[in-house]
């Protein structure tokens, strides 16, 4: 027979380890300088965790980070940003980099959960191009730092299409029914119709929502399916010859076949930036800070670019890139605008989301 | 008896080759040289020296397979225990059973979210550990359903007769029930181990720092970029496992199967 | 010996608690890692949407008043639609490779792991195989065309067609594994002796193959339509997207409707009905099945 006394004894050393082993498991990630968010950080810390994209880096960059800094990096990578966005909000704690979309940075921001930017460890800032700062996810530029920019558009087939898409009615155009394909997105498909009809894309307005959502109701007719990234494939193989798409997944597809083109719509279209930002939970905010004044040297800057094929925002970057992707001029800038969270208009977007796809 | 069987063979062979099919397909053009085309360009091995290159998913594979082989252990355990549990009962469980079907009734991104919550209010820190734990939680479920399954209407006169012969309970239990149960144990831990390797977004919800699994690793690759290195590690993963099974099937034949038929 | 015969004496003296051992630990994690974060589930369900997430403070029924909207009531419709489809869809197909499996002796194992070892590759890339299968320009129609059988590429990839095929696809193991975890108890001298008493195949179909088969196939028929019913990534990649099922919609509330509160009371909503029918079905289960196995046993005797 099992002595009680013992079994309780047993009992209580396993429970009791409980906080030991979390204490102990957390031990080696304790921030050994001021949070995030202070002014003067610590010293560099000898670990840094970024959470971002796949394949939205180049192959050098974090090996040659990590040799030159003795840092050592662990990079985890998301399937889409609102994942992400989910997961810091519920409380998810450990990442010292996050790459969010513009509409995130405002919902993080709301949320309270980044850190200020400790600028004086940033010194390779001013080789930001100014188009990319300032903007309303992130008027000050005090929380992110741009990391790819690249814009929506439409991708199509040269050798099929006779005439360039020049606007988002294409999609109504029932000739090429069965050929065509919108992103799978809510903001990007619904945000197409708002401003085929002179509206902002970041509308909370009911009747300007409405005339979209009977566009995009009328356009689904046309559609073969919504597709997002996996489009470049069909859009290769001529399954598909007309698709919204961003210009660099395009870019891409063109190096495979030549005869896809790229045109950004009259009406107007969306900048997207993806930014780097830290947590006010990061564990490694010196690291963090590094990282970021590293990628912003002209030489790291354009490998991103060159491996990812979408722009770099880094101004000093633009001339080592052999085919860099070409900022907007300006009469394409007044035609862009940048994705801010919809805040409590989500609700009604995602009704008319709902909406179109019962239709 | 016998057109009987035929139709049912014929039936069995046309779904395992619809169930192999995308598979053979996986397999053939992880060896072709072209990125995004149907056309087969020519045979190459590139896509698999890359995968050297791919530390992440070489990371991913071995998280993967310690979850899925340490969840599956516990949650086959603990789910038959269950099993055993609800079954031994004069009147049926009905409403305790009903409950074994709620993690498989809630949407994956609920059950994730929610022990997300609980595990930073708790203040555990995310990685490997939670990872296990989620997976075991929803895998005792699919397990305990499947022993299930295979417990209803069985022949307790087997046992009755093991004690009319001097067995004790346990005695009778170890060689008797268990030998019985062994192919729904089986079923079902197959069941999980299945899940939990191939679980995305539970386990990406939960998981942390360096803690990425094969899936999330390969979801977040396949979603901008459908690469034949992503074929490349399916086939090796395939080819893995086939290996280790066959493997334990041979070890496991050196001892006489219990069939449990009597 | 006398440690466990001390054991022994104590489970027998009282038959409560051998099964209170049996259920505790499966319970007691469930309890834990699943129940009470469904409690959070419920609070929230019950709160007001945060501004840019989360919740905000306020008890509310507007959550699960808001879910009685015909559009929601439409997509849960269609959505049990596609999961009662998928079903049937595995029952056909499922169960004669269960039969096969549970009445082969020597290759048993082997056919068991080949049903599974499809599923030991990830999801999207067994997915985009498919689609590469089926696309215009894919491999099905490459080979149709060239052996002249069409003229021109069907349209297989985002039609309901191939959201089905996909989905049966899916959850075939799900219902293999139970029926064959319950037919395998099938003694074949059961049948023999059913044939040399003058049965027909059908009928020996219906006395004793079902009824013993019968727990394996509703465990298995309540697994595929409970997941299919949650399924919405099948319906994405090979519909196209085209068409939202209830999944879609709880996703987007945690995703890019940010609306926690609405998405729990959909959840719950959602898993408040198919729960129902989980326990329906078991009730259909328990109650004749059961007397035409006792009878289907008998008879061996």
């Amino acid at each position: 027979m099992i002595d009680r006394r013992a079994f309780l004894q047993r009992v209580a050393i396993l429970t009791g380890s409980f906080p030991i082993v979390s204490a102990v498991a957390g031990c080696g990630k304790e921030p050994k300088g001021p949070p995030a968010g202070s002014e003067t950080l610590g010293p560099l810390e000898d670990r840094l965790n970024i959470y971002n994209w796949s394949d939205y880096i180049g192959p050098e960059v974090i090996p040659g980070f990590e040799k030159e800094f003795g840092v050592e990096v662990v990079y985890d990578t998301f399937e889409s940003s609102e994942e992400m966005v989910a997961k810091l909000l519920a409380g998810a704690v450990g990442y010292d980099l996050v790459v969010p979309p513009t509409y995130a940075v405002t919902a993080l921001r709301g949320a309270n959960l980044l850190a200020q930017l400790s600028v004086k460890y940033l010194p390779n800032l001013p080789n930001l191009s100014s188009i990319f700062r300032g903007r309303p996810h992130d008027p000050d530029n005090r929380f992110t730092v741009p990391w790819q920019w690249g814009m929506t558009g439409i991708a199509w087939r040269t050798d099929r299409v006779s005439r360039p898409p020049q606007s988002w009615s294409v999609f109504l155009d029932r000739s090429w029914g069965g050929k065509m394909t919108m992103l799978d997105d809510v903001r990007d498909v619904i945000g197409a119709f708002l401003k085929y009809r002179g509206h902002s894309l970041n509308s909370a307005d009911p009747s300007e929502l409405e005339a979209a959502e009977r566009d995009a109701i009328a356009a689904k007719k046309n559609l073969k399916a919504y597709l997002s990234a996996p489009v470049k494939s069909q859009l290769i193989g001529g399954d598909v010859w007309i698709a919204q798409l961003w210009n660099g997944d395009a870019a891409q597809a063109a190096r495979e076949e030549p005869a896809i083109s790229w045109a950004l719509p009259d009406e107007g279209s969306t900048l997207w930036i993806d930014s780097l930002a830290v947590p006010r939970s990061a564990p490694h905010p010196r690291a963090a800070h590094e990282f970021i004044n590293y990628i912003l040297r002209p030489e790291i800057g354009a490998s991103i670019s060159r491996a990812t094929g979408y722009g770099t925002p880094n101004q000093a970057a633009m001339p080592l890139l052999a085919k860099p992707v070409p900022y907007p001029d300006p009469g394409q800038l007044a035609r862009l605008e940048v994705q801010t969270d919809l805040g409590a208009a989500s609700g009604l977007w995602d009704e008319v989301w709902t909406r179109i796809k019962t239709a | 008896m016998k057109r009987q069987s035929r139709i049912a063979l014929t039936m069995a062979s046309v779904v395992y080759l619809f169930l192999h099919l995308p598979i053979l397909v996986l397999v053939v053009f992880s060896f072709n040289q072209s990125k995004y085309s149907v056309r087969w360009t020519g045979f190459t091995l590139e896509w698999y020296r890359a995968l050297l290159e791919r530390s992440d998913l070489l990371r991913g594979l071995r998280v993967s397979l310690i979850v899925g082989l340490l969840s599956t252990v516990v949650a086959t355990v603990f789910g038959t225990l269950l099993a055993l549990g609800l079954t031994r009962r004069a009147r049926p469980a009905r409403f305790a059973e009903g409950l074994l079907y709620l993690p498989v009734v809630t949407p994956e991104i609920i059950a994730g979210i929610s022990l997300l919550l609980v595990f930073a209010q708790a203040g555990i820190p995310l990685g490997i550990g939670t990872i296990t734990i989620a997976h075991i939680a929803f895998n005792i479920g699919f397990v305990a359903i499947v022993v299930r399954a295979r417990l209803e209407g069985m022949d307790r006169s087997l046992e009755e007769a093991a004690s009319v012969l001097g067995a004790d309970e346990l005695t009778a239990f170890r060689t008797v029930t268990i030998p019985q149960l062994a192919p729904g144990i089986l079923a079902g831990a197959l069941l999980a181990f299945t899940m939990s390797f191939d679980d995305y977004v539970i386990t990406s919800l939960v998981s942390g720092t360096g803690s990425s699994t094969l899936p999330m690793v390969v979801y977040s690759m396949v979603r901008r970029n459908i690469e034949p290195t992503v074929n490349a590690i399916s086939t090796l993963v395939l080819l893995g496992t086939s290996i280790g099974i066959w493997l334990i099937f041979r070890l496991s034949r050196e001892r006489p199967l219990a069939t449990g038929r009597g | 010996m006398s440690r466990r015969a001390g054991w022994l004496r104590i489970l027998r003296a009282r038959p409560g608690l051998t099964r209170g051992l049996l259920l505790a630990p499966g319970s007691l994690w469930l309890l834990v890692f699943f129940a009470i974060p469904l409690l959070f589930v419920v609070l929230a369900s019950g709160l007001h949407r945060g501004e840019f997430s989360g919740v905000a403070p306020g008890l509310t029924l507007e959550n699960y008043l808001r879910f009685a909207d015909p559009l929601y009531l439409e997509v849960l419709g269609r959505t049990a639609l596609w999961a009662g489809l998928t079903t049937a869809g595995c029952v056909v197909l499922g169960f004669p490779v269960a039969w096969v499996i549970a009445r082969s002796r020597r290759f048993r194992n082997l056919l068991l792991f080949l049903v599974v070892i499809p599923f030991w590759t990830s999801f999207l890339v067994r997915t985009f195989a498919m689609i590469f299968l089926l696309r215009d320009s894919g491999l099905v129609n490459s080979l149709l065309l060239q052996t002249g059988l069409i003229h021109e590429p069907l349209t297989l990839l985002y039609t309901p067609f191939a959201v089905l095929l996909g989905l049966v696809y899916g959850f075939l193991p799900f219902m293999i594994l139970p029926v064959y975890a319950a037919l395998e108890r099938l003694d074949p001298s059961l049948l023999e002796a059913a044939a040399l008493l003058g049965a027909r195949p059908s009928t020996r179909l219906r006395t004793v193959i079902v009824p013993l088969a019968f727990p394996g196939i509703v465990a298995g028929a309540l697994l595929v339509f409970v997941s299919a019913f949650g399924s919405f990534l099948t319906s994405d990649l090979l519909g196209g997207a085209k068409q939202a099922m209830i999944g879609n919609l709880i996703q987007n509330q945690f995703t890019t409707a940010r609306n926690w509160p609405f998405g729990s009371a959909a959840s719950l909503i959602v898993m408040g009905v198919v729960m129902l029918a989980v326990l329906a079905s078991l009730r259909v289960r328990d109650r004749a099945p059961r007397r035409l196995s006792r009878q289907a046993a008998e008879v061996a005797r």
